[in-house]
Parts: structure tokens; sequence; C-alpha cells
């Protein structure tokens, strides 16, 4: 009796009511009872009973839901409920859930990124009262950060009265030696009252005294708990001992504990005296904390007041300047809140895009089921208890959809930050998972499960009961239908919104890449040093030791060329200034020019072309008269139809006889600072007649390569080391430090196109899903064009005007929503206008195919249908 | 003639189930299959399990009642026999079958 076992087991299988099992297997009973006397042996006769059954779980499982309907009263009911239903249709599960785990995911990550950046208060205490502190020209040359001049600060801080305290800082490196490896580490330079203001206490030994500022007390250091374990081993005895610095003692009188990372990541905290002379024009950033019972606005109005009775900077006019008290995130964030705001209005299309997409797939589960929504109306439910209970299964759906994007999530934080440009986006090391991303996801969840559950569940019981209990009514149809394609519409729009966006983005990156710098890059290698003053103090010691490098470089096999520039050009660091002409002629206001310094060979090794006059050489040295050569920018600028060549200049503001440089050539511009900026003028001097320590100690040696750059790499450390083994070794190839100047560039692009490639696909899904399922509903009606003659090929083309003209619609409506929303992106395209139309044509194109791709299936299916079959099957 | 897999009886089921246990009184689900497949003469066979939600389904719109009593064979099973509101249902099936029959023939004439 095998089989007889094996079918009943079935039967037995789930906790359903033993009165359903009896009454199916009474069935089963009597019709091998009946085979039986019928003439066949037991085991056919079972055979034949169980096939005429069909699935006896599914019969089960559907009488069940059957009786189960009226029974529901409580919420938890709603919710057993909904798992059996979802769980009765796995497929429609499946589908729905990875949607909407995609969405949420991307939504939830991209939350993450912007919670610990942007909405994370910094780790202070009370960190709403902590504010900077600004007062500078709008017109200033470089993109500054806020902050006070030194002397306003001085100032500021002896006769505010919105704040506690204020401290200022800087961000500065300097070289380790002595512990390990020589390493160029990041340094902030602090006021003694920087630790009190932001209310941060030492994990070991003590912050900054106030006396410690002062020359003679400031070789003092606080250590961040990452270098005391990179590089002291975490030792505790480490209190109290000198570490070397830039080849000076410090000794470390502090730790700071593992979380406090401000202003940016550095390595070590050392005291900064804030010079009163009045040649001190270096602003700062200033922080301060305010008074509890000051406001932001009375603090503003305070130090507007103060500004009136101070002098306007060198050079800056007082209608320029600009007061401003800023919370302090912004000193970090300022740069990356508009990106990350556009990424997460990109995200969010996505996820509408995925909602719309279960909303569409719900609608089609009402249709299926209106039935048993009928059966649950005739028995007295009322239309709110039905919908309450749709509305449990697609909050249900939401939330099973949020938690796997959750879990897809970290795997999503994870990608996003080894993406992000090192340097790009700060606080990163804050970055994680919280109970905030948590309750944003999940909130997000239900919002979205009720508000794409809700319209279909007014739909599916919005219409007569009788409607349902009698054969589908084409009115609800259509009307259906109608819902299906604006939804179908509204993915489309916004997926070309999208990808308008990220083709943008991606036409920008291209131009980007295509930025010709003005200097050649491939095969040439850089080694940078910064000399300390306790080492080498005085110029020639610093000129010896650039020559001896240089020397040895350039007898170094595979090095065809090496130079040297002090600051190279598209780095973060650059000098520029301005300068004097020998004519006593003022320069154009706010005219600049970057000022490197460079070793004959430089032109030759970065390929710059000399276009008038000569190059540096050798002879160039300290006793021969001084001389510089110009950009054609400068020349075409001071002297326009003139010849340069023998005009004198000086970069000093009072110049001695051998500051009066003579021109003698002219180079070609190159992009200095900003590969997306035009070329930026510059004046250079040879090397051996620069005689500031200043312009001397931080230098670049550039070398050019017969092979790829790295494969000198050993050498030049080698060269290094062999003049000076206290020097930390910098290397890199100068194809990828030009590269890191559109990694940001890079990586949104990346960005903005994963998450429009992921809102086409869900659009794609969206498009097959509705036509695939007309084709269903539509069965009889194509039967009937059919048999009344209609080719396959009309049919087919019928259903695919119906996807064009789906499409066109979003198309016109994304195309418009583009046009707005793709303005917000001004800021990060190169070379490409919001509105450009090749773009727009392109991801139409895109777009469209994409939409007919999808829609073809369908349609494919739709010309196979049988108009007999088609006619009969309702 | 083939006969007509239960697909193609999807909507008919009820209207069936209806017919004969109005002419017939109490059955169990059994006997309504055997009786629909013999006034058919076969041609509308049931998957015999699809009967049983169609039948809880309609006991619990009110359309049959059920009971348990004991078979022919002496086992319990569950009878079933329909309701006032089931023969007002099955009035206005019938009459909605017949309309879509008709016009289903005239397009099918015309074609």
């Amino acid at each position: 009796m095998s089989w007889f076992n094996r079918f009943a087991n079935l039967f037995r299988r789930e906790n359903v009511d033993a009165e359903l099992d009896e009454e199916l297997q009474f069935h089963f009973h009597e019709r091998t009872r009946k085979n039986i006397n019928a003439g066949m042996n037991a085991e056919v006769a079972q055979h034949d009973a169980m096939r005429r059954f069909g699935n006896p779980t599914l019969a089960k499982e559907r009488a069940h839901e059957m009786n189960i309907v009226m029974s529901i009263e409580t919420i938890g009911r709603d919710l057993s409920y909904a798992l059996r239903s979802l769980r009765n249709s796995p497929g429609f599960t499946t589908v729905a859930i990875l949607t909407l785990a995609l969405g949420f995911a991307a939504n939830t990550a991209v939350f993450t990124v912007v919670n610990g950046v942007l909405l994370r208060p910094l780790p202070f205490p009370e960190p709403g009262r902590l504010f900077l502190i600004s007062y500078q020209s709008k017109q200033r040359t470089f993109e500054n950060q806020p902050g006070l001049y030194d002397r306003d600060y001085l100032e500021y801080e002896k006769h505010n009265q919105a704040f506690e305290r204020i401290a200022t800082f800087n961000e500065d490196s300097a070289t380790l030696t002595g512990a390990g490896d020589a390493a160029r580490e990041p340094t902030a330079m602090v006021t003694s009252s920087f630790f009190s203001v932001l209310q941060v206490r030492s994990a070991m030994g003590r912050t900054f005294l106030p006396e410690e500022e002062l020359k003679g007390n400031n070789h003092v250091a606080v250590l961040s708990d990452k270098i005391w374990h990179d590089r002291f081993g975490a030792n505790p005895n480490i209190l109290g001992k000198a570490i070397t610095l830039d080849g000076m003692e410090y000794s470390v009188v502090g730790i700071m504990p593992p979380g406090f990372t401000f202003p940016h990541t550095p390595a070590f905290w050392l005291p900064l005296a804030v010079g009163a002379d009045p040649g001190n024009t270096y602003i700062r950033p200033v922080v301060g904390r305010l008074r509890p019972s000051v406001s932001r606005q009375q603090a503003l109005a305070e130090l507007e007041s103060f500004a009136q009775h101070q002098p306007p900077g060198p050079g800056e006019r007082r209608e320029d300047m600009i007061a401003e008290i800023l919370p302090l995130n912004d000193l970090l964030v300022a740069k990356v809140r508009k990106s990350l705001l556009i990424f997460m209005g990109a995200v969010a299309f996505v996820l509408l895009i995925a909602c719309a997409n279960v909303a569409n797939l719900l609608l089609m589960r009402g249709t299926v089921r209106q039935r048993e929504i009928a059966v649950r109306n005739a028995l007295g439910a009322s239309r709110g208890r039905v919908i309450r209970q749709l509305l449990t299964e697609s909050v249900l759906l939401a939330l099973c959809g949020s938690i796997a994007g959750i879990l897809l999530a970290i795997f999503g934080v994870r990608a996003l930050l080894a993406l992000a440009p090192a340097m790009g986006v700060p606080r990163l090391q804050e970055v994680h998972i919280d109970a905030r991303v948590l309750t944003f996801a999940v909130a997000l969840g239900a919002i979205m499960g009720i508000l794409f559950g809700l319209v279909p569940a007014l739909q599916a019981t919005g219409n007569r009961i009788r409607d349902f209990l009698n054969l589908s009514g084409p009115t609800a149809t259509a009307r259906r239908q109608r819902l299906r394609s604006a939804l179908v519409i509204s993915e489309i729009a916004l997926a070309l919104i999208l990808l308008s966006g990220a083709g943008l983005m991606l036409k920008s990156f291209m131009h980007m890449r295509t930025v010709d710098p003005g200097f050649r890059t491939e095969n040439i290698l850089t080694m940078t040093v910064d000399l300390p003053d306790s080492t080498y103090p005085t110029t020639p010691a610093i000129q010896a030791f650039h020559s001896r490098i240089l020397e040895k470089l350039s007898s170094v096999p595979g090095i065809i060329d090496a130079s040297a520039v002090n600051w190279m050009p598209l780095q973060p660091a650059l000098v520029r200034g301005d300068f004097h002409l020998e004519s006593g002629r003022k320069l154009p206001r706010g005219y600049v020019v970057a000022k490197p310094a460079v070793s004959p060979d430089y032109f030759r090794v970065m390929g710059i072309r000399v276009l008038q006059g000569r190059g540096f050489a050798g002879r160039d040295n300290t006793t021969a008269p001084s001389v510089a050569i110009v950009t054609q920018s400068v020349a075409k600028t001071l002297w326009p139809g003139e010849d340069p060549i023998g005009k004198r200049i000086t970069l000093e503001d009072n110049p001695q006889a051998k500051d009066w440089l003579t021109i003698v050539g002219v180079v070609d511009d190159v992009r200095q600072q900003i590969l997306t900026d035009q070329p930026q003028p510059a004046i250079y001097q040879p090397l051996q007649q620069v005689t500031r320590p200043f312009f001397l100690s931080h230098m670049s040696y550039v070398v050019r390569t017969a092979q790829s750059p790295q494969s000198v790499a050993a050498a030049l450390r080698n060269v290094l080391q062999g003049v000076d083994p206290g020097q930390p070794v910098e290397i890199a190839a100068l194809t990828d430090l030009v590269d890191a100047n559109i990694s940001e560039t890079r990586f949104q692009t990346r960005l903005i196109s994963t998450f429009s490639i992921l809102a086409l696909l869900l659009a794609a899904i969206g498009i097959y899903g509705v036509l695939a399922y007309a084709v269903t509903e539509r069965k009889r009606e194509i039967g009937i064009r059919m048999a009344l003659g209609a080719k396959k090929s009309d049919v087919a083309f019928m259903l695919l005007k119906g996807t064009l003209v789906l499409v066109m619609a979003g198309v016109v409506l994304g195309g418009c929503g583009a046009v707005l929303l793709t303005r917000v992106l001004g800021k990060f395209l190169f070379e490409v206008r919001p509105t450009d139309p090749v773009t727009f044509l392109s991801v139409t194109a895109v777009l469209a195919v994409t939409g007919i791709i999808a829609g073809l299936l369908p349609a494919q299916r739709a010309s196979t249908v049988d108009p007999v079959v088609a006619l009969r099957s309702e | 003639m083939r006969s007509h897999t239960n697909d193609r009886l999807k909507g008919t089921l009820d209207l069936l189930v209806l017919t004969v246990l109005a002419s017939r009184g109490k059955m169990h689900g059994f006997a309504i299959t055997l009786q629909i497949e013999e006034i058919s003469e076969n041609v509308l066979r049931l998957e015999e399990g699809s009967l049983y939600p169609a039948l809880h389904r309609m006991t619990q719109a009110g359309w049959l009642k059920s009971e348990w009593g004991l078979s022919d064979s002496n086992r319990r099973a569950r009878y079933y026999a329909i309701t006032a509101a089931g023969r007002k249902q099955l009035a206005e099936e019938t009459q909605e079958w017949s309309q879509l029959t008709s016009a289903v023939a005239r397009v099918l004439s015309l074609a």
C-alpha cells in the first residue's frame, strides 16, 4: 500500500483541519473502490484515482484558504494570512521582494553614507553649539574654507560675547623619523583652546597648556590613537618621551581616544601660536562653542558688527567681505553635500521605479484574486476590512524587501566606500549602518508598502461584488489596464531622467579623460620630498641636496632625463601669487600666476614647448644674472603685441637688484591646478637661482623613463635613501597623480550610471510585465481578431504599438523632468551643458530600444494565440 | 470529441455544481463528480481535486450548506445541498451563461 501511504501523507503533511483531510480521503477512497469494481487491480485503481484527483496539496490549500477567509479578525491573523498568501504564490513574492530589495539596498547604502557624513553629529559633546566663524572676501581666488584672518581671530577672541571660547587650527604635515621607516604624516596645528572648545579629553596624559603655544615651550605633541598603535606599539610609556618630527624633537604629552580624528585625520596635534605681526595674512578656520543662551543669529549679528571695525585683507574691498556663522560640519562636508544629495535623489528614483513595478504586480494579482475578494465581500467583510488585509500583505512585502535590502546594503556600503576617492569624502570612518539607518530603511519600507499597496487595494475592492463573481467585466479590465499603463509611463519617465543624468556625467567624464593637460604624462615617475628646516636649515644645504639627487638620478639606467620642480602641476598644493613689472605698470586686478622653480631639463621631461627665446640651462646659476620664463598667456596679457624677451619682472614686494628677473623665454601654458580649468599662467624660475627655503624645501623629482615608470621606482628609492635615509619615500607615476584629479568624477559617474542601469532594468521588467499580462487578459479579444482574419504580424504590431505609445508618453514626460532636473548637475559637468541634446537623444534611443525589446516577447507570444482555444477559454 | 480539461471549465464549475445539487438534492463531493461526468457523457471531466475549493468557497458564500453523514460504503462523508441563495445565484449564472454562449455563437457564425 505504499502508494496509498505516500498519498495519504500528503494530506497529513501540514496542520490543516482534519475534516478537510477526511473529506478528500473519502473522495480518493471512493474513486479507488469504483475502479476496482470496474475490474482494475488495486495498484492501477489507485494510480487512476490519483491522476484524476490532480494535485491534492493544491486542492487542500485552496479549500483551506476559502475557509480561512471567514476567520480573519485581527492583525495577527492578517499577518499570518498575508504570509500564507505570499507563500502560496512564490513566483510573485520572489519577484516583488527582489525588486524591492534592489531599490531598498541602493537607498539604504546611500543613506548610510549620507547619515555618516552629513547627518550624524560630530562626535563631540553638544555638537549643536559648535560653529565656524568666518569673515573673508567672497572674491578670493582660491576656493577657501571658512575662516578668519589671524589678526581678526585675535581681536574677536578678546571682544566677542557670543562664544564661550574659540579656537583656530590648520592642517599640515610632518616627517616622522625614528619610529620605523621615515614617513610623511598629517598633522594639525591647534591653539591650546582647541580641545576645550570641542570638549574632548585625552585618553592618556593631557592636551596643551596655554603657555605651550609660546616659542620654546611649543615642542610638545598629542598623538592620535591610530599612530600610537601603528608606530609606537600602543606603548603607554611613550608619554613624556620625545618623538622626531621634521628632524625636531617633540615631547609626547597626551594620546587622544580612538574616535577623535578632527579636523580630518591627523596623526599628531601640535601647538599653534597665532602671530599678531602686521604682515601675517594667514586665514585659518575658527571654531567656537556658543554660549547656551545665545542663538546663531545673535552670534552672526555680533560678528557682523565686529567686522565693521576690522579692515579688509590686502587688496580686498569691504563690500566683498562676508561674515558667516556656519555649522562646524560644513568645514568637512560643504563640498560633498550637493553630490551626496544628488545621489540620494537618484536612488529615490530607483526605489520609486521598483515600487511602481510591485504596484503593477499587485494590480495583476488583484485581478487574479478577485474571486477570493468577492467571496469575502459576499460574506460580509467590509471594504475597509479587505483593504486592510491587502495592505498588510503589501507592507509585509515591502518590509521583507527592506530587510533583504539592508542585507544587500551591507555589501553596497562596502562597495561604495571602496570606490569612493580617498580624499573626496570626509568622515568616511564614521560611515556604517546604525540605528538611524535601520529606522530609515524600515520606515521607508512601511511607507512604500502602504503607498504601492493602496492603489491596487482600492482598485481590487472598488468594484461591485457582482462584477467579480461573474466573468471578468470589461470596464474593470480597462480601468486596471489604464492604471498599469500610467505606472509604466512613470517608470519610463523616471528612468529617462536618471539615464539623462548618467549620460551627461558620462559625457563629461569622457571629456575630462581627453583633456590635454599641456604636458606629457606617460613614462614619467615622480618622487617628492619635504626637507625639514631642522636638517636643512640653509638654502645652500637644500640646493646641495637637490643637486646630489639630480646628479645620481641622471646616472640611473632606464632614466632618460631627470628634472625637478617645487610644485608639480595638478597637485593639491600650488603656490600662486602676484608679481611686479619693471615698468611700474599695475597687473590686472586679481591676476595671479603659479611660480614653479624648475631644473633646466624640466621642460624637456614634461614635453612643454619653448615657444620663444630659450629654456633654462645649467649656466643659469647663482652667479649668473637672474632670469625667468613666462608662459604664453602671461606674455599675451602683459605685453600684447610686444616681445616679452628682455622685459624685467620681480616676484618680491621690496626687490633688491638681484631680485629683478629678465625674461629669457616663453613656454606653453599648462593646466596648473585643476584639470578641468583653463591652463593657468605661470612664471618659472631656475631652481639654482631661487633663494627662499620655502620655495625649495618641497621638491618633486620628475624623471622620464625608457620603459614603464615603475621599472625605476626601486632605483629612485635607493638614490633618496643613499643621500638621506631620514626622508620618507613618496613615489608615484605622473599618470596616476593626474588621474587622481578625475577620481571624484569617475566615482560619481560610476555611481549614477549604476543607478540608472538599475532603473533601466526595472523599467524594462515593468514594461514586460504589463504587456505580458495584457496579452493574457486580452486573449479573447486577440482570438476574435484572429478569427476575423487578423494576421499574426498584425496582432504583434498592435501590441508593439501599445508599447510604443507607453514609451513615447514616458519619454515626453521624462524629457520634461530631465530638462528641469539635470540642471542640478551643472556644477559637476565639464564641457557639457545640462541640456545637451545629443545626450538626451541617445538616452531616449537607449530607453526606446529597451522598451521595444521588453515588449517584443509578449507581442510574439500574443501572435501565437490559437483563436479557437482563446475563444473557448472563457 | 476529446474531453475538456479542467481549466477550460473555470467559471462554469460553480454553475455545474449548483445545477447538479439543485436537481439531485444532498450529495457528497465524489457523487457530484460522478454526476457531472455522467450527465455530460464524459465530455466535462473535472480534475477532481479542484472541486473541493469550489465547494468550500460556495459553502462560505452561503450558496451551499454541508453536513457530515454516512455514505453507501458506510464511511463518514461530507454532504452538500443547495440553499435558497444558491438557487438565486444559479438563476443569475444560468442567464449570463446563455447570454455569453449565444454572443460567442453569433461571433463565430459571422467570422
